[in-house]
């Protein structure tokens, strides 16, 4: 939680100017970066290819396929990181959720038909994923553990969950609706697509217009000082942490219907990506700052560098290299302005 | 007897979870711990399976103990642990050709014989009296590059021996499906010349990349025709790959390793072939191995096993659905 800043937060009080336009450059930056990396993919691609990068409408689909379900980790994880905290057991809770979406919608189909299977497996997996959250959110907020040492835990549990579940195996999936809604497209658009974008905004309301995402800031800006306004900390951790155990969730229904499959070890590789896209998007890892929109650029960067290297043809060890040196870029742009402006934003 | 009740009641992942002590029976004459590269994996619970069916008609305890993900870090205190009970036989896949040596050694210098299975420690031949890491018995194994070799056959014959594929692999530096990838590439290079290898795509074992990939290597490359996934992840994700491309029959996707799931990809027409090693062989033998040098018998120092090729003909042949990895 937000400890560690509560001695400087007073800084937040003076350089208003300097801070505005600083605090601005920052919440664009993610966009900025991402409209630069694609200036220079398109420049390659016309130069060395011949073709269009992003005027291609193929290219564009392919990386919004690709950038779903890293997205709808990092949208969950934008509540943590802004309450100062973060959720290391995402990933697990992800293909738990896959494995027991795969087993639920395996065993409704015969019992409820195809269509409502599906519906029912969406409900039961996000609930489930769920639970783990509750026991984070109790961990951290009643019991005091940091939620890097609580949400690790439950990354072990959730892990040996799902590997139980799905017999150390994949789980396939036997349903065309299922299999449909994760890979099927209208007008050009594949389901998930929108599925993620109406999230991602249903995300950004609340982050933005409501009590709770207010708190959220507020908490992840100055714990003490939210205590002292009344906010019910514990309730609200608890809150976000089932939250974000239900975004991941989510994302681990996704999976199984992309792939027809339920894999515990699917989202492992994502977690870390997840964080980044929310350090990229402009949020503090100190808590009081970032934004879902950050997030949704951050998430492209990745997901854009990673395509894109391969589209241009680039040696594979470069993919690692370069986004290992857009994340440490935008750490040092959030440092550069936590040192000048406080760097922490409360709406 | 009473011991195989025992096993008839647990499933097989309970055993895995299980600790060892429950395994150290009194009765049999030995004991032999099997040392997987993870628990948590199709192939090797089935290898397990087969140790099981061995260890069973030979009447001697199995023991099943290992690390939750591939890696030495976590591989070695499970070893260390297993080497602290002492027993008869250790039969291991090694996580790294180079990092396991000195653990295995100890194990070996406490006159605990060592059998590699799977994978290898240095360069997998054993018994030579050449370089520190030719202690073990012997290494019982797919071979790799011919099973490399066997789906670039598939792959080539699915493509009419010509056009543009690539390799889609997990990581750099694992000796499994290093092997693949080179066994692959010789023989394109040696009997397909019609055939152009593109630039291998490493997808650290996530389907979501690997399938980005294979959309990524389509957009560059509009004339691709296959793409070898050199495992589960690697294929899963070049399929569904292949399937948002709308390029389902057009990109021929060759899969190593046959867990369930594959199946249901070739009966739908995502995977085209399954290469299954027999990992159940692999186990069977160790056991056997094991059993025969510690009842004063010679073995041989490299056993190899074998592989089935599976598409959408033989896919429901009794015979060739008992290679399907099971859980």
């Amino acid at each position: 939680m937000a400890q560690p800043q509560a001695d400087h937060a007073p800084q937040a009080d003076h350089a208003d100017v300097r801070l505005t336009v600083l605090q601005r450059i920052a919440n664009l930056r993610a966009w900025l970066f991402l409209a630069f990396l694609i200036l220079g993919f398109e420049a390659w691609s016309r130069l060395d290819f011949g073709g269009s990068f992003i005027f291609n409408p193929y290219n564009l689909q392919s990386i919004a396929v690709f950038a779903v379900v890293p997205l709808l980790i990092a949208t969950g994880q934008t509540f943590v990181i802004i309450s100062g905290g973060i959720d290391l057991s995402m990933g697990f809770i992800m293909g738990l959720a896959a494995v027991v979406a795969a087993h639920v919608i395996n065993w409704a189909g015969p019992v409820m038909g195809l269509p409502m299977a599906v519906l029912f497996g969406l409900l039961v997996s996000v609930l489930v994923a769920g639970l783990p959250g509750i026991v984070n959110g109790l961990l951290i907020s009643r019991l005091r553990v940091p939620p890097f040492i609580g949400t690790l835990g439950m990354f072990g549990v959730a892990r040996g969950v799902a590997f139980l579940l799905a017999g150390g195996t994949t789980v396939p999936v036997k349903n065309a609706f299922f299999s449909g809604l994760g890979n099927g497209k209208i007008l050009n658009i594949p389901y998930i697509v929108i599925i993620a974008a109406v999230f991602v905004l249903l995300m950004q309301y609340l982050l933005t217009q409501t009590r709770f995402g207010q708190h959220n800031y507020a908490i992840g800006a100055n714990e003490q000082a939210a205590r002292r306004a009344g906010i019910d900390i514990k309730w609200h951790i608890l809150r976000l942490y089932i939250l974000s155990g239900m975004c991941a969730g989510l994302a681990g229904f996704i999976y199984a219907a992309r792939f027809s499959a339920g894999a515990a070890q699917a989202g492992e590789p994502l977690l870390l990506d997840s964080v980044a896209a929310v350090v990229i998007g402009g949020a503090s890892l100190f808590g009081g700052s970032g934004s879902i929109l950050g997030t949704v650029a951050g998430a492209l960067v990745i997901a854009v560098i990673q395509y894109g290297l391969v589209f241009i043809n680039v040696q594979p060890f470069w993919q690692f290299i370069s986004v290992g040196v857009v994340i440490i870029i935008s750490v040092l742009i959030d440092q550069a302005q936590r040192q000048f402006g406080g760097g922490r934003q409360s709406e | 007897m009473k011991r195989r009740s025992f096993l008839g009641a647990a499933s097989a992942v309970a055993l895995s979870f299980s600790l060892a002590s429950a395994a150290y029976a009194q009765d049999a004459e030995f004991t032999i711990a099997l040392v997987p590269g993870l628990t948590t994996d199709a192939f090797y619970i089935t290898m397990q399976k087969g140790a099981q069916a061995a260890a069973d008609a030979l009447g001697v305890e199995l023991v099943f103990q290992g690390a939750p993900d591939f890696n030495p870090v976590t591989q070695v205190p499970v070893l260390d642990a297993v080497i602290a009970r002492a027993p008869d036989a250790i039969l291991i896949a090694p996580t790294d050709t180079t990092q396991l040596i000195e653990p295995l050694r100890r194990a070996h210098d406490a006159g605990i014989p060592v059998i590699t299975v799977d994978t290898f420690i240095g360069t997998g031949v054993y018994q030579t009296g050449a370089g520190d890491a030719d202690f073990p018995l012997a290494y019982i194994a797919s071979d790799n590059v011919l099973g490399g070799r066997i789906a670039a056959r598939a792959l080539a014959a699915a493509i009419g021996g010509e056009g543009k594929v690539y390799v889609s692999n997990v990581n750099p530096g694992i000796s499994t499906t290093d092997q693949r990838e080179e066994g692959f590439k010789a023989e394109m290079a040696e009997f397909f010349p019609g055939v152009e290898v593109l630039e291998t795509q490493f997808n650290e074992n996530d389907a979501n990349n690997a399938a980005s990939q294979l959309q990524a290597v389509f957009a560059r490359n509009p004339d691709l025709k296959g793409v070898f996934g050199a495992n589960l992840f690697s294929a899963l994700g070049a399929a569904n790959g292949v399937q948002q491309a709308g390029q389902s029959g057009v990109i021929r996707v060759v899969a190593f390793d046959a867990p369930t799931s594959i199946v249901d990809n070739i009966n739908t027409g995502l995977v085209d072939v399954a290469i299954a090693q027999h990992p159940a062989e692999i186990g069977y033998f160790g056991v056997v191995a094991a059993y025969a040098h510690l009842t004063g018998n010679s073995i041989p120092v490299s056993i190899g096993t074998g592989f089935t090729i599976i598409d959408k003909n033989n896919v429901t042949d009794p015979d060739v659905a008992k290679y399907i990895y099971s859980d």
